[in-house]
């Protein structure tokens, strides 16, 4: 077994300065140790989110690499090697190489990936589309259920929870056991692309997907620990073999003798790698809300969404709320309010989940992500040393 | 200096000359504080800059709705539903949803039992 698995992704170097600051960012209290002590992780408690690596004012925090599996595999002529990239890598990778904070440097990203050698550089963004449309029409189904309008016994209760954070996961697997039959049973875009990638892509590409190797880049540490969860071999093999940060690949890039700065953009390549605006915004609070509204409205209503977008769902407090009216087709137009939530920061999580364990929770679906803001500031990010 | 003598009592001007510091050194920690609560304020506005790019890149894109791009309506018909484009179906069920807690160990027998008839585990999908 993988020693992430039993140990975690995150470690607090011997050389912690005893300052207490992550301690204020965890968003489960496991790092142990009062100021002037050097400080540790428990990691029972752990989600692995890497918030308190990225706030380290320091930098004595550090994670678990799989660089090197990585290179090995490059080189090994028996594997074929493709990669996939989170929307929220592409609006932060500019960062390291001197580039305005929020420039969008996708076109580069998939540049800077092919002259790296990938075989195949493909884009997490397909699977979050794949995911809005599981998620959705599973979310579509629990609704009718409950509504009466389509009675489906397999159909899971109501409020559905998101399920494409890890840390997320693991908070709700730790803390609250008896939430998960409310989580959405869709898998994270991550290891939805695994599974596509060494079955669809290997038949379509005619590889032979024990060769095929895949690789992620990830915004967020709590992937790591994610591709090496047992359950995630539904290809027949390991979905993702491997996970790299945004800041391991940039310094990849540097490493390499790219000049990320002058390259010329790039598309994905096409079979998996196409995306639409609504898989975009996965990386950020509130987005797979909207995503997810965006579709859930046009098949509920059999009508096309007069405004693609749901500003009311945007935005950075920590948990907010928004209704919808959509007309159900399948009850001939009757309108349905339907109420969402969107919590960034699991601590906030528990007042909500209380709520729908009580059975008084209004809402029919809940987003929640780990880190304040959504992916773009995961724990895998560029490390803003502006920020002391 | 009598602020500390035995008999007792302050006088006025002592009073107003420890109020006085009292008053400065409030008014300084104020300022100091004020300027350290701006420091840490400006500090998170590039999480502001990276949600706005990610809503100008969607804002760019010609599609914005996960189910009109062509690429999932591909792999449903190709693949995942032969024909059409129906999710849920038992294969996307075994590709792309999964279970939690303790219902994993049960999911991982499930997932190595060889599934098509005559398949091994590893050659699930040869066809």
């Amino acid at each position: 077994m993988s020693a992430i698995l039993t140990e975690g992704v995150i470690k607090v170097e011997g050389t912690c300065k005893t300052c207490d600051h992550c301690t204020s960012v965890c968003p489960t209290g496991a790092i142990t140790g009062l100021l002037g002590q050097k400080h540790k992780i428990e990691f029972k408690k752990c989600l692995n989110c890497g918030q308190c690596l990225i706030n380290c004012p320091f930098g004595r925090i550090g994670e678990v690499s799989m660089m090197d599996q990585v290179k090995a595999a490059m080189k090994d002529p028996n594997k074929y090697v493709v990669v996939q990239e989170a929307p929220a890598v592409r609006v932060a990778l500019g960062e390291p190489f001197g580039m305005p904070v929020g420039t969008n440097v996708k076109g580069k990203m998939h540049a800077a990936l092919r002259q790296l050698g990938f075989k195949q550089v493909y884009d997490t963004e397909f699977t979050a589309d794949l995911t809005i449309m599981e998620e959705g029409t599973e979310l579509i189904n629990r609704v009718y259920n409950a509504v009466g309008a389509v009675k489906d016994e397999h159909a899971g209760p109501l409020p559905q929870f998101t399920s494409c954070c890890p840390a997320w996961i693991r908070y709700a697997e730790i803390n609250y056991p008896k939430i998960l039959p409310y989580l959405s049973s869709a898998k994270s875009p991550q290891q939805m692309f695994g599974a596509v990638a060494k079955t669809y892509a290997a038949q379509k590409l005619g590889v032979d997907p024990a060769k095929m190797y895949v690789v992620s880049v990830m915004p967020c540490t709590a992937k790591k620990y994610e591709c090496e969860r047992p359950e995630f071999i539904s290809s027949g093999y390991k979905d993702v073999d491997a996970v790299i940060t945004t800041r391991e690949l940039a310094d990849w890039i540097k490493e390499s003798g790219i000049d990320f700065v002058n390259l010329k953009d790039e598309e994905a390549d096409k079979l998996i790698g196409s995306s639409t605006g609504a898989a975009t915004i996965f990386g950020v609070t509130g987005g797979v809300m909207e995503a997810a509204l965006r579709t859930a409205y046009e098949i509920l209503s059999g009508q096309t969404l007069p405004a693609v977008e749901f500003k009311s769902v945007r935005g950075r407090k920590p948990v907010r709320e928004a209704s919808v009216d959509i007309p159900i087709k399948a009850l001939g137009g009757k309108p349905l309010t339907v109420n969402v939530a969107i919590v960034t920061g699991t601590k906030y999580a528990a007042p909500l989940i209380e709520d729908v364990l009580a059975g008084r929770s209004p809402y029919h679906f809940i987003e929640v992500m780990n880190c304040p803001g959504g992916c773009i500031n995961g724990g895998g990010q560029p490390i803003r040393h502006d920020a002391y | 200096m009598t602020l500390f003598s035995e008999s007792g009592g302050i006088t006025r001007r002592q009073f107003f000359k420890g109020s006085g510091i009292l008053l400065v050194s409030a008014v300084i920690t104020g300022i100091f504080a004020k300027i350290g609560f701006d420091a840490s304020a400006a500090s998170d506005e590039y999480i502001n800059k990276r949600i706005a790019a990610m809503y100008t890149l969607d804002e760019k894109m010609t599609l914005r709705k996960s189910h009109l791009n062509p690429e999932i309506a591909q792999i449903y018909k190709d693949f995942l539903s032969p024909g059409e484009v129906k999710p849920l179906t038992e294969k996307s069920e075994r590709l792309l949803h999964t279970k939690y807690g303790k219902d994993i160990p049960a999911l991982i027998e499930e997932l190595k039992k060889p599934h098509e008839p005559g398949a091994q585990p590893g050659a699930n999908h040869a066809a």
